[in-house]
């Protein structure tokens, strides 16, 4: 131990002299490293995004139950509190058929003259719904069972779909990972060995002279962590980038998706990218390193 | 120091470097090992410093055994070692005192003292002018005497000189050899071998060990 901190700043000279001796080729492992690092923090960062999408969408989810003919308003609030109190329900409104025609009023515009033809108000009255996502299911069909419920419509389809997107992302996004670390190691232990096969002659001479396997282990390992730590800064700042580009391009334009805030994905990139490739660096030097066999 | 009995050193490829070793070298002896080129000095060297393993017999080297000592007991038996590799085995691109600094680092010696200690070495053995020269760059009697700087700067308990004379004129040869025996001492054993017998001919204060076919005959002359 003793020795390894007296000879802190001779591993950092190694390391240094380790990258400059295979300069160019470092310097791609680096850009490659940096690149998939850079895919993987996309594919992250579409998840969290998809996740916050789902989250958003799943608050406002809902289903609207519409009522028997001949119900009483004391009925309509009775039911609308039963189907409040069931599991998965957060809170129900009844909309009577004024506000129903009014939101269709809404939806159409200028194009809801056309409801003037009709002589009575066509809209009937509901319970709207709001559901937790999870519980869909139950919750319609609890819902269409209440007496008093005519018929249920949701817009389960649509919500389904949301939720295979984020999962596929999900997965895609574990794909990634497995991806890029198996990349990584590759590409970092296939350059630790390039750069134990050109100071072979010193390791062995190292190795006559008694010097322990950590020590000459060590530099490799600081080449390999800080060449992919760099890769891991290149993919988080190219990451913080696009991020900012598309904020600034996309965010106003469509103000009814909400994003996560762009400095949670800037700060989770920055915190999880370097972390991971040097976890990573650490790994392929040491899996780089395995592949030594003494004589 | 060194005690091998009834040790043999037979090659993978079956070839027989050395039959039926029988040594006992005692702490600051000075010894030399002959024979000719071919005959097992090198294997003898191979097998003190760990870097092959007795096919048979048992050989202990600083009171600890090579048959039974794995890489990591190999490396400690070596770090008490100050080898004198026969073709130097420098560290290119490096200079002259990061070399003899670099067998010094995992001795647990604080870096401002390894570095006087090396500077003195160097100094020792006439090179403290081409100290912060690059290895690559100095003569092959340079070359030889930074290795010698960096085996003895670790003060180590044997010293193993493999044909340190070999590519030397007489003058040079007989210098290196002078400054070889200087760091024998009380606790530092020096084995130095060499197949030129005309260069030691006329000590009178060393062991010598005739290796012959793998044979070895040892004859030890003290005054």
């Amino acid at each position: 131990m003793r020795s390894f901190l007296f000879n802190f700043g001779y591993f950092i000279k190694e390391s240094g002299r380790v990258i400059r001796l295979n300069l160019m080729s470092n310097i791609f492992s680096v850009l490659g490293t940096g690149l998939i690092l850079f895919l993987l923090g996309i594919v992250i960062t579409g998840t969290d995004i998809g996740n916050r999408l789902v989250i958003m969408l799943n608050e406002e989810a809902e289903v609207n139950g519409y009522f028997s003919e001949n119900i009483t308003a004391e009925e309509r609030e009775a039911l609308a509190d039963k189907i409040g109190s069931m599991d998965g329900v957060r809170s129900t409104r009844i909309v009577d058929e004024d506000e129903a025609k009014r939101r269709m009023e809404d939806i159409l515009g200028e194009e809801a003259k056309i409801l003037e033809l009709f002589d009575e108000n066509p809209f009937e009255a509901f319970i709207e719904i709001r559901i937790d996502i999870d519980a869909t299911d139950y919750v319609i069909d609890g819902v269409k069972n209440s007496p008093g419920i005519e018929y249920v419509r949701d817009n389960r389809e649509v919500l389904e779909k949301i939720q295979d997107i984020t999962y596929a992302l999900k997965i895609l996004g574990y794909l990634m990972m497995a991806a890029v670390g198996i990349t990584t190691l590759i590409i970092l232990s296939h350059m630790i060995r390039q750069g134990i096969y050109n100071n072979k002659d010193q390791i062995n001479t190292l190795r006559l002279l008694g010097s322990p396997g950590t020590f000459i282990s060590f530099p490799y390992i600081l080449t390999g962590l800080f060449l992919t730590l760099l890769g891991g800064i290149l993919a988080a700042l190219s990451i913080s980038f696009i991020i900012n580009g598309a904020y600034n391009g996309i965010g106003g334009t469509i103000p009814f998706i909400s994003l996560p805030p762009r400095e949670e994905l800037i700060n989770k990139m920055f915190i999880l990218l370097p972390g991971l490739s040097m976890a990573l660096g650490l790994l392929g030097s040491l899996f780089g390193l395995s592949s030594i066999r003494e004589k | 120091m060194i005690v091998s009995k009834n040790v043999s050193l037979i090659y993978s490829d079956k070839t027989q470097a050395l039959v039926d070793v029988n040594l006992d070298i005692s702490p600051g002896e000075l010894v030399y090992i002959t024979g000719p080129s071919g005959s097992g000095k090198t294997s003898l060297l191979k097998l003190i410093m760990g870097i092959e393993s007795p096919t048979t017999g048992t050989l202990s080297v600083l009171g600890k055994s090579i048959n039974d000592s794995g890489m990591m007991g190999i490396r400690k038996i070596r770090r008490s070692i100050g080898p004198v590799f026969q073709e130097f085995k420098l560290i290119e691109g490096r200079t002259s005192l990061e070399n003899v600094m670099i067998g010094m680092r995992f001795l647990g010696i604080k870096p401002k003292q390894m570095k006087a200690v090396a500077n003195e070495t160097l100094e020792n053995v006439g090179l403290g002018h081409k100290k912060l020269s690059k290895v690559e760059n100095l003569s092959w009697g340079e070359s030889q005497r930074v290795a010698i700087a960096r085996a003895v700067a670790r003060k180590p308990s044997l010293i193993l000189a493999d044909e340190p004379t070999g590519n030397l004129d007489y003058d040079n040869a007989i210098n290196i050899l002078k400054l070889l025996k200087s760091f024998r001492n009380d606790n530092t054993t020096v084995i130095i071998t060499t197949h030129a017998t005309h260069l030691i001919k006329d000590e009178q204060e060393a062991t010598f060990i005739r290796v012959d076919n793998g044979r070895i005959t040892i004859e030890r002359r003290y005054r």
